[in-house]
């Protein structure tokens, strides 16, 4: 029968498998072999970690900016509140991201939505808007090329323009980068 | 001439002082293009008259006319000639005085995205060239 496992057991059988996997006097191939598995498994638990603490600061971050942003008029005029459906897309958006891709600055704009900024300098960017609906608009700026589109976000995978914008405009063209 | 003094066309070369509540619209490098997104309720941006000196006149038209009961992060200045230059206009709009609308943002029927997707373009333009002040706690 299966039973719930706790995180204390988790965590005892991590520290198990970090202790497999630091650098020994191994001499049998057995043992190089087990070395070599709990060194591929740390290093998964290590990634998971930074990749799940990096996305879920940015959630984080974002509920912050909602709560900022809750009230008609937050931008002392006539904004309206964040949207929760566009905070909600806004959330899936950044789980949808390729781990590859940096994250985004976050900010609010007039009409409820979220914008997704990707600031390499001032004149290298690109601003995607996460509203109530499936249709992202988007425009960004590459020196002096420019221009914008509307992508849909469906099935919870990132528009393939916005992931390649995100690429060429941050630099990673020549880094190992997969867009999902 | 209007109420305050300035005259009715906004020249070339006055600055216009863009005021920020949220922390969110601008970082350590620039200001943000969402900062520049029209109000959804009239089309326009609003923005008033002034550079960023003197600083505290500045602050009392911000508080005054502008942000409210908000708090008051930072102050994003441009010129007019900025705005024309990203294929919009700047019209004098008193009272309050000093005051002014960033208008002729592009709308494409019947479709909201491909019409924020259009200002954004726009709004990045005049991001990229806006500098920051930032307001001290």
């Amino acid at each position: 029968m299966l039973e719930p496992v706790s995180a204390m057991t988790i965590q005892l059988g991590l520290a198990a498998v970090y202790s497999l996997a630091r650098p020994g006097s191994a001499i049998s191939g057995e043992a190089q072999a087990v070395q070599q598995v709990a060194s591929n498994v740390v290093k998964s638990v290590e990634t998971s970690r930074a990749l799940f603490g990096r996305k879920g600061n940015a959630i984080s971050e974002l509920s912050a900016l909602a709560s900022e942003c809750v009230h008609e008029g937050w931008d002392g005029e006539d904004a309206r509140p964040i949207d929760p459906q566009a905070v909600s897309n806004a959330i899936a958006f950044l789980r949808a991201l390729p781990d590859s891709l940096p994250l985004p600055e976050m900010a609010a704009e007039p009409d409820g939505a979220v914008s997704l900024d990707w600031i390499r300098s001032r004149n290298r960017l690109l601003s995607v808007s996460i509203g109530a609906s499936d249709r992202l608009a988007f425009a960004w700026l590459d020196g002096s090329d420019r221009g914008h589109g509307v992508a849909r976000f469906v099935g919870g995978v990132v528009p393939t323009r916005i992931a390649e914008g995100v690429i060429a405009i941050m630099d990673l063209r020549n880094a190992a980068v997969r867009a999902a | 001439m209007l109420p305050s003094g300035l005259p009715e066309v906004v020249a070339d070369d006055e600055p216009l002082a863009r005021f920020l509540t949220s922390r969110s619209q601008f970082n350590s490098l620039m200001v943000k293009p969402g900062a520049f997104m029209p109000s959804p309720k009239d089309g326009k941006t609003s923005v008033f008259r002034h550079g960023a000196k003197p600083q505290e006149s500045l602050l009392e038209i911000a508080r005054a006319h502008a942000v409210g009961e908000r708090t008051l992060h930072g102050v994003a200045i441009c010129t007019a000639q900025q705005v024309r230059a990203s294929e919009l206009n700047v019209v004098a709009q008193e009272p309050p005085p000093r005051h002014a609308n960033i208008t002729g943002w592009p709308v494409a029927a019947n479709d909201p995205e491909l019409t924020k997707a259009q200002q954004k373009e726009r709004a990045l333009l005049i991001a990229q060239h806006a500098v920051l002040i930032r307001v001290p706690k």
